[in-house]
């Protein structure tokens, strides 16, 4: 039924094209048309969570995914979708304001914000929440197997050893990498200078050729499938490798984890911010972040919403770490045109082989 | 003897140990090919989610996909835009190719050059230029600019194998149907087409599993309503493979060939298979 | 160019008529088709790698050489070697692999042949990724593949066969083959089997028949299939990533990287050019010498 409908809205959409004229923001709610639409991460918003909002409101929701910060602000800067909320991880966030890219939030729609964790609202990229709202959170850290590896795993340094040459799964993603360099080299992870660059090529130059796979999309398939025994992935995955197994210990890296925010925003291009305000009070809902938290196993912000969580969930030890190990991790901030420094580097000692 | 020996040399599939030969390499050949596919049918029945240890039969997997209204929509919309751009780029491919052999333009060489832009442009550059061009040309988003996209890398797949097809065609084919009184159109769907037919048939079929399976360049000239399911399936996948992915799959393959083997069946209804 | 640039014979009618206005008419579709969303995107594609970008990751278009410099670099260029020496080996596997069931295929009574052909393009009309997830099952250490060989007892330990050379080369050919059995079907179809007749009834054997005359006359299929397999194959990198690891890179994923990770679309751009400008200037030289060989 819905196919047949589609088919008769292909013939439209040049008309389409030519009448959707953007309406005034700003008036209050009762005058915007029931529409939202959400430009978020693939499978981070469960479906669930989406229909109970429809249900309740009368909103219909439209869903559009992206697989990277940069290619969703490609996609936004390019101006082809229309957006009402979209989703930026912290260093993104900084980007788009410095850009003047986000409505400033209207605080007052956002009654449930005192259901975040102190240190959520005030977060170095947006302190007071004054264009974002933390949706969700994780770390990065070493999964061991510790049927394969006995010896103990404290830090990046002790992941990079010649013993676990080919044994070894990392994200694909040369921020990352180099974060965890700089870490190691005593370095903050957001001292990205040509300079630090230049000492860190070295540890690099070591570490690389040891691992066997690249993967930021599901680095756990390779350590389930027991084709590598360790790894630095994302806690996510750490979790639900150690909700599989018990033998896929989770480790905070000593020289220092860092904390990712994935945050709800909206674009100043947006057509709905009144619909988008009502979805992000909605999404911090205790009973709505439980159903988040439930499905994705990552750091949930909202403290409310962890109260309902199992203690099972709780204990999981990728999931949520010892408070004070994560009060003491940094966020990335923008790189900006550095960014193509870092991935020239890590591309570079790749290529140079193993 | 010898005379008998050499008639059956002289068969032009080749003697019977070459052909036995060339269907024993074909019947492996389709056992590489559908190994996969063999066993996402199996797990699409495993119990369990994570791992391929086998863990018992289930079909929850299924009842979870048919009441998953996204994926199937995406589905939906994968096989709609697939049909429109295959369609499309038939007759795109077919009658450029056609035109090309048969007439000369001045501009010949250009516009052969420019056929084979989109099959060695690398795709991200392709679907970020078309996003740029869309919204250059006022486009919405949505299934109209896929189905260009999708058009526009795959025509060429069929335009280059019609070619190839038509290479060894005999030129005078279409002046003897003229002789015999044939109008140039008449000619054509007469004569030349039914030639063509089984490079159509195959371009046709390159073209739809090209458009199935896109996901780079359809991310960027995407809209919300216009999702496919690779899209999805890209965005499942990162949380761990689901076996509802598994069961979709299992079940467009089997309803596929059961299609496939019913439509043989028509066409011969008295010999049968 | 295009297919017609591996052929040995010109690829227009030897009648080819002058094109009339009834001719430019019916080629409008094919023409404007080109313009619009082949020309037009790649003028925009040759303009961003000619301009300069933002802290965003904005093209901001200012004339600029710095891409082209900067893709002059030995980095690039070993990238580059690696991913035509996947490419070439991947087309030469399809096609030892795929002749004989193309042929087989094409070669079968009429009746089979559309469905065999079907046969080949079904287990691709499912996901890419669901597919080469599939593969990972079979080869991992705890796959199907080692599963069987350890309980075999040949060997002793799980074979690595997961992110390999030997993995890559497997995903490769299989996501290209039907792109070559295609092709080489649809010419094998049209065999004049009087042809092959003759050549037997001059004393061939058939390897003869096959060397001189079969091969000879599917080789604009092959050409095309080679062409089908080798182009895309050399811009891939999901396989790579996937099956091998990614811890080879190759020029796409260094190309696609520009635009998810570096937010340096220009140079991104300038890459694609390059690669695409090596393209046609070597099927160029390609195709002259082709010509000229037939000239002489």
């Amino acid at each position: 039924m819905q196919n047949l409908r589609n088919l008769t809205l292909l013939a439209l959409p040049f008309l389409l094209a030519a009448c959707g004229g953007s309406k005034p923001a700003g008036a209050g709610a009762s005058n915007e048309e029931k529409k939202l639409n959400l430009y978020c991460w693939a499978e981070y918003i469960p479906q669930g969570v989406i229909d109970d909002f429809t249900k309740e409101t009368g909103i219909q929701v439209s869903v559009e995914n992206y697989a990277s910060n940069e290619e969703m602000i490609g996609k936004l800067l390019a101006g082809g979708g229309k957006y009402d909320l979209i989703q930026p991880s912290e260093y993104a966030v900084e980007a788009l304001i410095q850009d003047q890219q986000l409505q400033p939030l209207n605080q007052g729609a956002l009654t449930n914000l005192g259901n975040l964790a102190p240190e959520f609202r005030n977060m170095p990229f947006d302190a007071g929440n004054k264009f974002s709202v933390p949706f969700m959170a994780g770390f990065v850290g070493i999964v061991v197997n510790t049927d394969k590896i006995k010896t103990p795993i404290k830090s990046f340094n002790d992941v990079f050893v010649p013993a676990h040459k080919n044994r070894i799964v990392i994200l694909d993603d040369s921020r990352e990498i180099t974060s965890w360099a700089l870490g190691e080299a005593g370095l903050g992870i957001n001292d990205v200078t040509p300079e630090n660059l230049a000492k860190i090529r070295p540890m690099l130059q070591k570490w690389l050729p040891l691992v066997k796979v690249y993967d930021s999309d599901s680095p756990k398939t390779a350590l389930q499938n027991g084709d590598v025994d360790i790894g630095v992935v994302w806690s996510g995955e750490g979790a639900i490798l150690y909700n599989d197994n018990k033998k896929f210990q989770f480790v905070l890296p000593h020289s220092g984890a860092h904390l990712f925010v994935d945050n709800m925003a909206i674009p100043k291009t947006a057509q709905h911010p009144q619909n988008a305000h009502l979805f992000i009070n909605y999404l911090l809902r205790p009973e709505v972040g439980k159903k988040v938290a439930d499905e994705f196993p990552y750091y949930s912000p909202n403290r409310a919403a962890r109260s309902l969580l199992s203690p099972e969930q709780l204990a999981n030890p990728a999931s949520y770490p010892p408070a004070q190990e994560v009060s003491r991790m940094q966020t990335f901030k923008d790189l900006g045109p550095q960014a193509a420094a870092v991935d020239a580097l890590v591309t570079e000692i790749k290529a140079g082989g193993k | 003897m010898v005379a008998e020996a050499a008639r059956g040399w002289m068969r032009p599939d080749g003697p019977t140990w070459v052909r036995w030969l060339g269907g024993g390499w074909t019947v492996l050949v389709f056992a590489f090919l559908y190994l996969p596919i063999v066993l996402l049918v199996v797990f699409s029945f495993n119990e369990t989610k994570s791992g391929f240890r086998w863990e018992g039969f289930t079909l929850k997997w299924y009842e979870a996909l048919f009441q998953n209204r996204v994926l199937l929509q995406a589905f939906g919309n994968t096989l709609m835009i697939g049909a429109a751009s295959t369609l499309l780029a038939t007759v795109l491919g077919t009658l450029g190719a056609w035109m090309l052999y048969r007439y000369r333009f001045s501009i010949h060489r250009t516009l052969e050059a420019f056929i084979f832009v989109p099959m060695i442009m690398p795709e991200i550059l392709m679907g970020v230029s078309l996003l740029v061009l869309f919204v250059i040309l006022n486009f919405q988003l949505g299934y109209l600019t896929v189905i260009i996209a999708h058009v526009t890398f795959t025509f060429p797949f069929v335009l280059v194998g019609m070619q190839a097809r038509l290479q060894g065609m005999d030129p005078f084919l279409e002046e003897a149907a003229m002789d015999l009184g044939a109008t140039p159109w008449q000619a054509f769907t007469k004569v030349i087409l039914p030639y063509l037919m089984p490079a159509i048939a195959s371009g046709a079929l390159l073209a739809f599993s090209l458009s199935l399976d896109d996901y780079i360049v359809t991310v960027f000239v995407t809209g919300a309503e216009s999702q496919t399911l690779p899209l999805k399936v890209y965005g499942m996948v990162r949380v761990g493979l689901n076996p509802q992915l598994n069961a979709l799959s299992a079940l467009g393959i089997i309803l596929t060939i059961v299609l496939v083997l019913a439509s043989e069946r028509l066409k011969q209804p008295a010999k049968g298979m | 160019m295009g297919g017609a640039a591996f052929s040995d014979t010109a690829a227009s009618h030897p009648a080819s008529a002058t094109a009339g206005w009834k001719a430019w008419l019916l080629l409008a579709p094919l023409l404007i088709w080109l313009g619009v969303f082949v020309a037009l995107p790649t003028a925009l594609l040759i303009l961003t790698s000619f301009s300069k970008r933002d802290a965003l990751g904005r093209v901001i278009y200012d004339f600029t050489l710095e891409n082209y410099l900067n893709s002059f670099n030995p980095t690039w260029l070993t990238i580059f070697g690696n991913s035509i020496f996947y490419a070439f080996l991947a087309t030469v596997i399809c096609v030892v692999v795929g002749y004989p069931a193309a042929y087989t295929i094409g070669r079968a009574s009429p009746r089979v042949r559309h469905l065999l052909l079907t046969l080949v393009m079904i287990p691709f009309w499912t996901s890419f990724l669901i597919r080469t997830y599939a593969w990972i099952s079979i080869l991992s250490e705890q796959g199907l593949a080692n599963s069987l060989l350890l309980a075999s007892r040949i060997f002793t330990d799980p074979l690595p066969m997961m992110y390999t050379p030997f993995s890559i080369v497997l995903g490769l050919v299989y996501n290209y083959l039907p792109f070559m059995i295609l092709p080489i079907y649809t010419s094998v179809e049209k065999l004049d089997n009087s042809l092959i007749e003759a050549a037997y009834d001059l004393g061939a054997g058939p390897m003869r028949a096959f060397s001189r005359v079969i091969i000879p006359l599917t080789k604009p299929g092959i050409a095309a299939g080679a062409l089908l397999v080798f182009v895309p194959a050399i811009a891939m990198y999901a396989i790579t990533t996937l099956m091998g690891g990614g811890s080879n890179p190759t020029i796409g994923e260094v190309i696609q990287n520009q635009f998810t990770k570096a937010r340096n679309q220009p140079f991104g751009a300038a890459l694609g050019v390059l690669l695409m400008l090596l393209f046609l200037v070597s099927f160029l030289i390609l195709s002259r010498r082709k010509n000229v060989a037939h000239a002489a």
